[in-house]
């Protein structure tokens, strides 16, 4: 934590921990537990795309030039906007700022419902050029490399199995909003704001990640 | 419930550029090295340039990781915790990548 919490902020203990300090602990602890569990999952993804890019280097640069290379960076840049408004949360709540708090949240959730709109309209555009190969009923565009094929069902899974995480943290995010809002809540639950804030955060990271491993490294050969 | 933004004291206004001081340069950071890595990608100046974007795109996890997810300030519990996922990320990668360019 950066800055001490304000007056009136704080944390209820729960009657199995000895201290509040050790529930904070404790909570943050398990939380990243879990997001390490995600880390391997993403990177497992990763990896793969790295090794196709070694196997089958010129079929996957013919399908990583067909991905849609500004929309990618657009939602980069909208992921990024939204870590500032969650950073910006977190501090409010640590400030007893409790309307700005739920402003911030607002716009973190507008942001990443934002990111799915630009991947949707993503999707459709591949779904238009016959960049779905898993689709039997339109020919895929680059049938004569068939390789492409590896990766660009590669990318969906990931890009598809990224946005899961996103629709579940924007669910999510405003089911909490919705408690923040109430009157107390910073009193007794403060910390559930850095604890989202850290799965946020995550979400972002693994976008940054993967927009350069399937959009940017492997449009050079 | 305050409203800080309509009606911020000099104290307020003060505590707020102190708080968000760390948030906003974070967020000019990662811009400016995604800014890198969009115009490497769209320009492709040279021969393996991946290099220089994956260098890039670690600087940017590093930044999150220990900025504004805050491990540098956790515990030093937590701080294991989050370096051994990625450590286990290391061997993950490094074991397979060994095998696949050693063929």
């Amino acid at each position: 934590m950066s800055e001490g919490l304000a007056k009136g902020v704080g944390v209820a203990r729960a009657h199995h921990f000895e201290s509040v300090a050790q529930q904070r602990e404790a909570t943050t602890l398990g939380i990243w537990a879990w997001l390490i569990t995600e880390l391997l999952l993403f990177s497992a993804l990763f990896l793969v795309a790295l090794i196709l890019r070694i196997q089958h280097p010129e079929a996957t640069v013919a399908a990583a030039r067909h991905l849609k290379f500004w929309i990618g960076a657009a939602n980069t840049v909208v992921l990024i906007c939204s870590s500032l408004t969650m950073s910006m949360a977190i501090e409010f709540s640590r400030m007893g700022w409790q309307r700005a708090m739920v402003r911030a949240m607002l716009a973190t959730a507008a942001l990443g419902t934002l990111f799915l709109v630009l991947k949707g309209y993503e999707y459709y555009a591949d779904w238009d050029e016959h960049m779905m190969p898993f689709l039997s009923s339109r020919p895929f565009a680059l049938e004569e490399t068939p390789a492409a094929r590896l990766f660009v069902n590669l990318y969906y899974v990931a890009t598809m199995l990224h946005a899961v995480h996103l629709f579940t943290g924007i669910a999510l995010l405003l089911g909490m909003t919705w408690m923040a809002a109430k009157a107390g809540f910073l009193a007794r639950h403060q910390n559930w704001i850095e604890i989202y804030g850290l799965y946020w955060h995550f979400i972002d990271l693994v976008w940054i990640l993967a927009f350069p491993i399937l959009y940017v490294v492997n449009r050079g050969t | 419930m305050r409203t800080p933004l309509s009606a911020l004291t000099p104290a307020d206004r003060a505590q707020l550029k102190r708080r968000m001081r760390k948030p906003v340069l974070t967020f000019l950071v990662l811009l400016a090295l995604l800014a890198v890595n969009v115009t490497l990608g769209a320009t492709l100046p040279f021969a393996h340039v991946w290099a220089i974007e994956l260098g890039v795109v670690a600087l940017m996890a590093a930044t999150i990781l220990l900025v504004s997810m805050e491990v540098i300030e956790e515990p030093p519990l937590i701080r294991l915790f989050s370096g051994l996922g990625f450590f286990w990320v290391c061997i993950m990668v490094g074991m397979t990548l060994t095998d696949y360019l050693g063929r």
